[in-house]
């Protein structure tokens, strides 16, 4: 068996018409954090909506294997049952529909995609609960329409519950710091840092280096105009708070 | 100066002669069907969509067993326009009939129809603390037939009750013209439940009126899911003070149908408040046609209300079509409207999905969460599962 999780070749992306992502290369082996750093703009989100099968970013060129499996032609569903997972840098707010109704909707989806059976309901309450103690995500808020009036710290926190419950093995978080103060921030790293092993692989997008002190990564890029720039350690974050981007824009 | 009459209008008239309504087929002479030139009729063009019109006919074959059996509620059947009692009445509960031609307040020729050809009309009086729900259902059997029938409805001071209409027919092509007027009187409180779930086949018309007295509460929810032409008109008046009424209704249309809801809202006093929640759900090349006036009169201040309607087309060959209008003549008050329209969230379709639900499944929970909204009111356990299977059968 391999020991690559996800393999990202000279991927070309665009997004009405206008071509976001020009040739990203990029390889994460299993238990690896990654972390991609760039301004507002350099196309990150992109990236991370590309992986996860958005309407209206069309990939022109090249290719993305997920543990060894072309995934490009997967629906959106179809990747998160292969085992992809994105924590939203803005989780949708969906009226009408509450936290448990959803959360037990998508585990039983990827359950039965996988031939497994449904989960019975005294065993997916223990599985909440334990995971959302740990979370320290209040069961009132469990009850709550998804998303709807929580607050951008709660909204993280459901974020990582989610990917606790669902257990994907390439978990992607778009801008998890935003809209967070430190408390918020530690508490969703330590749920992150909680879900580190050796089979998991994930991939931290950042414009802040605030971040990776609570979230430490095995290897760091820096993203500008599309592409990555430069490959390093995790001391390349802390150049880049202290030098800025510009630097970098001249390598591209 | 008289119209020149289709054949269908000419069927009309002549059914009017025959139930001696001699004012009413004057006017009918002189009116026509509504067209798409009568303001509230714009859209729903009766003399383009009623093209034929079925004889008057009563007999059929009848069950004995509700649509539905709710647990505790007193059953009342109106088949093809005839009612029909169980010998024990539920406490605090009068009935009757009444034969022949009953007035009607509005100045509305389909209305004005129902009056003079109905053959009976059911009278019930409420008083007190209802404990058994009244549910009366309207069928429409045999081979096609023109239908009328008549309720009406007096809640006495203090009553309470809950009360709910369905409209079921056979798979022919009736054409049914319904009214039901009720008064509220005051401090009582209704819940009020319409639901039609004739066949496909059917057309149906349904005048509702209520006076709302003072101190009183009314919930009011009208469900359109059956006929290929249905229209609903609302007429409600507030006429005492620190009345107030919640209106919603929901349209659910698929494939040719022709789904009307229009209500008109008078707060004819002061410091009465209302709110009017609508939604439409249309698919296929379904129409839905949503018409919400709200009128303050000019002695009427501090009145609240909020009129909404929300608007989902599931299919490029949908319509829905909505027209608020607030009609204002007093200074100190608070009214609003607003209309959102459009398709299913793409972001919240993606959300869901980027979790491993699939496609429909997705959309499904997304359409259901639209509509949930509009009965959550609903106490009623029994009930409330009615509603949520008629909208979970819509979307299988």
């Amino acid at each position: 068996m391999s020991d690559i999780m996800l393999e990202i070749k000279n991927l070309h992306v665009n997004v009405a018409d206008k071509e976001i992502l020009k040739g990203v290369n990029l390889t994460i082996k299993k238990g690896e954090v990654h972390a991609i750093m760039g301004r507002n703009g350099s196309g990150k989100s992109t990236l991370s909506y590309a992986l996860t099968g958005k309407e209206g970013y069309e990939i022109t060129k090249g290719e993305i294997l997920l543990d060894g499996e072309n995934i490009l032609e997967m629906e959106p569903n179809e990747r998160a049952v292969a085992g992809l997972f994105l924590a939203f840098q803005y989780p949708i707010e969906i009226p009408g529909v509450t936290t448990m109704t959803f959360l037990k909707a998508a585990m039983n989806a990827q359950r039965k995609a996988k031939g497994q059976e449904e989960l019975s309901t005294p065993d997916f309450m223990r599985a909440v609960k334990k995971t959302a103690q740990e979370l320290d995500i209040d069961s009132s808020m469990l009850k709550r329409p998804l998303n709807v009036g929580f607050s951008g710290g709660e909204k993280k926190r459901a974020e990582i519950l989610q990917m606790a419950l669902l257990k994907p093995k390439m978990c992607i978080f778009d801008e998890t710091d935003s809209g967070l103060d430190i408390d918020a921030l530690k508490i969703v790293a330590k749920g992150v840092n909680a879900l580190r092993n050796e089979n998991r692989s994930m991939l931290i997008i950042t414009h802040y280096q605030r971040l990776l002190n609570y979230i430490v990564p095995d290897i760091v890029h820096v993203f500008s105009d599309g592409k990555i720039v430069k490959t390093g350690d995790k001391e390349l974050a802390l150049e880049l708070e202290k030098q800025g981007y510009s630097k970098f824009d001249e390598v591209s | 100066m008289a119209v020149r009459l289709k054949a269908s209008e000419k069927i009309l008239y002549n059914a009017l002669i025959k139930a001696e309504a001699q004012n009413i087929a004057d006017e009918f002479l002189q009116s026509g069907l509504p067209n798409r030139k009568n303001e509230s009729y714009h859209y729903s063009d009766l003399k383009l969509l009623l093209d034929n019109i079925p004889d008057i006919l009563e007999n059929g074959e009848f069950s004995s067993e509700p649509e539905f059996n709710i647990a505790g509620a007193y059953n009342i059947f109106i088949n093809n326009g005839r009612v029909e009692i169980a010998k024990k009445l539920p406490k605090d509960v009068e009935i009757g009939t009444i034969s022949g031609t009953v007035f009607t307040p509005e100045n509305d020729i389909v209305a004005k129809l129902n009056s003079a050809l109905s053959k009976e009309s059911l009278q019930l009086e409420i008083k007190g603390n209802l404990e058994n729900i009244i549910y009366i259902e309207h069928r429409s059997n045999g081979q096609a037939s023109f239908i009328n029938d008549n309720i009406e409805i007096e809640l006495l001071a203090n009553a309470n009750a809950i009360i709910i209409e369905i409209f079921t027919s056979s798979n022919n092509s009736h054409l049914s013209n319904h009214a039901s007027r009720i008064n509220l009187a005051e401090n009582s409180n209704l819940t009020h439940i319409v639901l039609d779930l004739s066949a496909k086949e059917n057309r149906h018309l349904y005048t509702l009126t209520y006076e709302v007295e003072k101190e009183a509460r009314l919930n009011s929810l009208i469900i359109h899911k059956g006929a290929n032409l249905a229209r609903t008109q609302l007429f409600a008046k507030f006429v005492g003070e620190n009345s107030h009424a919640d209106f919603s209704g929901l349209t659910l249309a698929e494939s040719e149908q022709h789904s009307d809801i229009s209500i008109n809202i008078s707060h004819a006093v002061a410091n009465t408040s209302s709110s009017e929640n609508y939604k439409s759900v249309v698919r296929d090349r379904a129409k839905g046609i949503f018409q919400g006036k709200i009128l303050v009169e000019r002695d009427a201040q501090k009145i609240d209300a909020k009129m909404m309607h929300k608007g989902l087309m599931l299919s490029d060959d949908a319509q829905i079509l909505v027209k608020p209008e607030l009609e204002i003549y007093a200074d100190d008050v608070i009214c609003g409207h607003g209309a959102t329209c459009g398709e299913l969230d793409k972001d919240s379709l993606f959300y869901l999905m980027s979790r491993g639900i699939a496609y429909e499944t997705a959309r499904a929970m997304l359409i259901k969460a639209f509509l949930a909204e509009i009965f959550d009111f609903v106490e009623n356990k029994n009930i409330h599962e009615i509603l949520q299977k008629l909208i979970d059968d819509w979307l299988n």
